[in-house]
């Protein structure tokens, strides 16, 4: 686990250096604008060994001052100290800085993590309270009408891309029907208290058709997972064995089916609740919510390069998260495993 | 070579054992044989295919899913016209019809005048009706040219002319009617200091009447219009933002000639020369398209240029003598004029918005100039032509009885066109290639990947098995979408050829997706490795890596095939999510998911529904049907969902 969090640094190391900025040139550039008074009259050599003289006090701030790429590595970690003997690295808190947005990065991600993390939850508490009671029922009634036109359905809804499932509905929802706004966090020109109830009716009126077609673009794979696991689960022996002594049937399936089903579909629950955070980022962007998504990709258009990281950063820090959660609820649901571990 | 052939060969023999089974003669002698038939022999394969063609949806999502890969990959064969980077200022947004050709029956035999400019025709008949025919609803504007007003049903017209999305018709008593979209100064009064961008419509046609009799040409512009008389005098107004030398024309009084290039106004003042009012624009003239140029005076030696035929970025003019010139850019797959005949001269020449078509002295009709939409592929009967005129991209032959003889060019368009005026159903087959191709190699990457790392980590196991499950871990804790996204725009940002860059974008996709395949193969190698087979195999002293690739792997084939048809679909929809958020394949290049591209705003959406719904259609379908395939192949040679039955 740690292993593989240290080799994903190096490989963010990478990504940062692979996207074309440097900061130092940057800030000593910016530097030579604003103080352009001081500099006035001074001959280009002067200037110029000036603006070197800057670029290499940033160079050494930033850490930048040497080839050495490993301790580049170190110092961005927050391992190993610069040339003024201070350690500032991701360690330290030390986040980095946006050049399009013009804050601190910890600031800049602040308000679209909380949107992000608001609807996925959101989509994914609706989506696993639809889910799971259809698909024990599916797989009980195996091979009924309902059963084969959920079948379907669920094809359709894994086979195809969340953009396109965002189109068709915007256009049914927005166009044709004109039920929701079809982009947006809040009504133009309103201004309400956050915690308001009105200010929460606004948001979840602009939240809905984001919510419902998340929520819908998860349904395919998660309903067929669950009843593929259901079905597995009632054809064990144990459950021939319930239903021969007589145990009630509602019993049979979710307490004796169920239990053994769950075990996979926990696997698959914490992996998707992961992708989810990654897929959220079309749904963001399709529908201009405020998000890490559309931040990211924002980012990605400018090569606002300590944006990128971090968020890349946050996206590796909840699949690790979710690793861990897995093993954890792996022992919560399966004895066996406690036993052994 | 030989190497390279011995590979091949027992890939080959992998997928015969597969198919076919390993051991056809025993499996003959045993038919053959009646005291040792005991059961039907039927190899994997032949049950396979049995099962599955049991299942209809199956059997139809296969032939679906082959047509759209024989679409994709044989139909771009058949658009040799076709390039990546085609725009149509004209032809934008336009809805899917054929009817751009469609002359109305009444109108068949009794053709006065025909004219256009942008996706829709004007027609006239001798008894003074008009006819509009092609795409007639103009963009958002909710504009329909059919619309004809009722004061132009009632007149008798005695001309005709069409724009981009207005037209202009003159009654027998000099009356000028205009239908249309007014809103940019196509027709109608505005203003000057309200409106400096605009040149109204002259009072005197607003309120007054011109002399019939008198008119020698009436011809419309991308939202401009200008009437000629045969004294000289003329009427022009339109939007200035347009054509920008308008002005220029205002100041003249007299003029022998006026037409409307795409973004200039080109007329005649005394024949010495084409003048715009631009100096420098069309004043090297060519006997022929692509032949060298002259400057104007030395081209000319005296003669007189007496009409001129634009199309949308060239000129044509006319000599007195009867010979023409060219003078403009033309693309470099405009067609030469065709020569002509000793003595032969052209009697009418009319321009379309790429192409000429010119009817000369013994009954010929040529077409020449642009040809990507069919415009000079002239019929081979056109006899007894005496007329001809020139659409937007279309030509009507016209014989002495005002009959139609023949008409060619663009019919129209079956999906409609994109926001840049290309024909969507072109490339969608052009996109769709790109797309499978992508997700195809995509999809051999990353199987090769997984195949290997799957085969060494669960034959070997131990620290082999730990190492490279690490790895794999490694590469699954990457968040998919982001990463591909940071890959991808790194290498946007970098400076490297368009080809490459696709064939880098495979090798991320390829690389970013096996793990899922590798914890497969690894754990069905684990489960073979207690095979007799293998303890035979070893027994014998088979080498480690010849028993995990040669004996274990040929037996857990079926299941990869499955994988890789699921992971196909897969790949396809990542690049088409890739190549929607503007990152992985751009435009010009067309792929299934940067064609939905423009489709992020309602007003797209609902408006121009064609630019997504028929991409989306086919994007969906091949999914869908590549996904029924892989699920029923699985279920098939799933033995446990038999049971499940």
């Amino acid at each position: 686990m740690l292993l593989v969090l240290v080799i994903l640094s190096i490989l963010m190391f990478l990504i940062y250096n692979l996207i074309p900025n440097n900061r130092a040139y940057t800030d000593a550039r910016n530097d030579m604008v604003t103080m352009k008074n001081m500099l006035k009259g001074k001959s280009e050599a002067e200037k110029e060994a000036f603006f070197q003289q800057r670029y290499e006090e940033y160079q050494r701030l930033y850490g930048t001052d040497t080839d050495n790429q490993a301790v580049r590595y170190l110092r961005w970690i927050g391992l190993a100290p610069n040339y003024y003997g201070k350690y500032d690295g991701l360690l330290q808190g030390n986040f980095g800085y946006s050049y399009e947005l013009k804050d601190e990065v910890v600031n800049v991600i602040k308000e679209p993590m909380k949107n992000t993390i608001f609807i996925n939850i959101f989509a994914t508490i609706l989506a696993l309270g639809i889910t799971i009671p259809l698909g024990i029922k599916l797989a009980v009634k195996k091979g009924s009408r309902l059963d084969q036109t959920v079948q379907v359905l669920t094809l359709l809804g894994y086979s195809l891309p969340a953009f396109l499932i965002c189109i068709v509905f915007i256009w049914i929802f927005c166009s044709v029907l004109g039920w929701f706004p079809p982009s947006g966090m809040k009504t133009p020109g309103t201004n309400y208290t956050p915690g308001s109830w009105i200010w929460f009716k606004d948001r979840m009126y602009y939240m809905a058709l984001p919510l419902i077609t998340m929520t819908f673009c998860s349904l395919g794979g998660m309903t067929r997972y669950v009843r593929a696991s259901m079905i597995d689960a009632l054809g064990m022996d144990c459950i021939r064995t319930a239903r021969a002594k007589g145990v009630n049937e509602k019993v049979v399936i979710y307490s004796h089916a169920w239990r053994n089903a769950l075990i996979p579909i926990v696997t698959l629950v914490v992996g998707w609740f992961l992708g989810i955070f990654g897929g959220s980022l079309m749904f963001e962007q399709v529908f201009g919510i405020n998000g890490m998504g559309k931040l990211m990709i924002q980012a990605l258009r400018t090569a606002d390069s300590d944006v990128i990281v971090l968020l890349q950063m946050f996206y590796v820090f909840v699949s690790l998260l979710g690793n861990l959660i897995i093993d954890l609820v792996y022992g919560l649901v399966d004895p066996r495993i406690r036993v052994s571990a | 070579m030989n190497k390279k052939k011995g590979f091949f060969a027992t890939i080959g023999g992998w997928f015969k054992r597969a198919f076919f089974g390993g051991s056809n003669t025993m499996a003959k002698e045993m038919e053959e044989d009646p005291s040792k038939h005991v059961e039907e022999i039927v190899t994997p394969f032949k049950q396979i295919m049995r099962g599955f063609f049991e299942r209809k949806i199956a059997v139809g999502a296969i032939i679906v899913v082959i047509l759209m890969f024989l679409l994709a990959f044989i139909g771009p064969l058949c658009m040799p016209k076709y390039y990546h980077s085609y725009t149509e200022i004209t032809q934008k947004n336009v809805p899917p019809t054929m009817s751009m050709m469609r002359v109305p029956n009444e109108l068949k035999n009794d053709i006065k005048m025909i004219d256009s400019f942008g996706s829709f025709t004007v027609g006239l008949s001798n008894a003074g009706k008009v006819y509009v025919w092609g795409s007639t609803k103009i963009g958002t504007t909710g504009v329909d040219l059919k619309d004809i007003p009722q004061e132009i049903r009632d007149a008798k017209i005695e001309f005709v002319a069409a724009g981009i999305d207005h037209a202009v018709a003159i009654d027998d008593q000099g009356k000028v009617h205009c239908w249309g979209y007014s809103k940019l100064g196509q027709y109608g009064y505005f203003d000057p200091a309200q409106y400096p961008n605009i040149l109204s419509e002259p009072d005197e046609l607003l309120n007054g009447t011109i002399d019939v009799a008198n008119i020698k040409k009436v011809t419309c512009g991308y939202q401009c219009t200008a009437i000629l008389m045969n004294d000289g005098s003329y009427y022009l107004w339109g939007n200035k933002n347009v054509y920008q030398n308008i002005e220029n024309f205002t100041a003249l009084r007299q003029l022998e000639d006026i037409d409307f290039s795409l973004n200039y106004i080109v007329g005649i003042t005394d024949g010495n020369s084409i003048y715009t009012g631009k100096r420098g624009l069309y004043d090297q003239y060519r006997a022929n398209i692509g032949e060298k140029t002259l400057p104007a005076r030395e081209f000319l030696k005296g003669r007189k240029i007496i009409a001129v035929y634009t199309t949308s970025n060239n000129v044509c003019g006319e000599l007195e003598d009867g010979s023409v010139f060219f003078t403009g850019d033309f693309a470099s797959n405009s067609l030469p004029m065709p020569a002509l005949h000793e003595n032969e001269r052209f009697v009418t020449l009319c321009s379309g918005t790429y192409h000429y078509t010119g009817l000369t002295t013994e009954g010929r009709v040529l077409s020449w100039g642009g040809n990507v939409l069919d415009q000079c592929e002239t019929p081979k009967d056109l006899s007894g032509t005496t007329r001809i005129y020139a659409g937007a991209f279309q030509s009507y032959a016209v014989n002495d009885n005002n009959e139609l003889v023949g008409k060619w060019g663009l019919k129209g368009y079956l999906f409609g066109t994109d926001s840049y005026g290309a024909n969507i159903f072109q490339r969608i087959i052009q996109g769709g290639k790109m797309t499978m191709t992508i997700g195809a190699v995509a999809v051999i990457i990353s199987t090769l990947i997984g195949i290997i790392i799957g085969c060494l980590s669960g034959y070997f196991g131990g620290q082999v098995d730990i190492l490279l499950m690490r790895v794999t871990e490694i590469v699954s804790a990457i968040p998919f979408l982001p990463f591909a996204l940071i890959l991808t725009s790194v290498m946007a940002q970098s400076d490297i050829s368009e080809n490459n860059k696709i064939l880098i974008l495979m090798v991320i996709l390829g690389v970013l997706t096996w793990p899922g395949l590798a914890r497969m193969v690894r754990g069905q190698v684990l489960a073979a490795r207690e095979n007799e087979y293998v303890t035979a195999a070893k027994a014998m002293g088979v080498k480690e890596g010849v028993i995990a690739f040669k004996h274990i792997l040929p037996n857990i084939i079926s299941i990869i095939l499955v994988s890789l048809t699921l992971d196909f679909a897969g790949c396809m929809l990542t690049e088409s999510s890739l190549s929607y958020l503007g990152f992985g394949v751009t435009y010009p290049r067309p792929t299934w998911g940067n064609m939905l591209n423009g489709a992020n705003n309602l007003t797209i959406i609902k408006n121009f529904w064609w630019q997504w719904v028929f991409t989306s259609i086919f994007l969906a379908i091949t999914c869908i049907c590549i996904n029924i395939v892989g699920d029923t192949l699985r279920d098939v040679m799933d033995p446990k969902s038999d049971r499940d039955k």
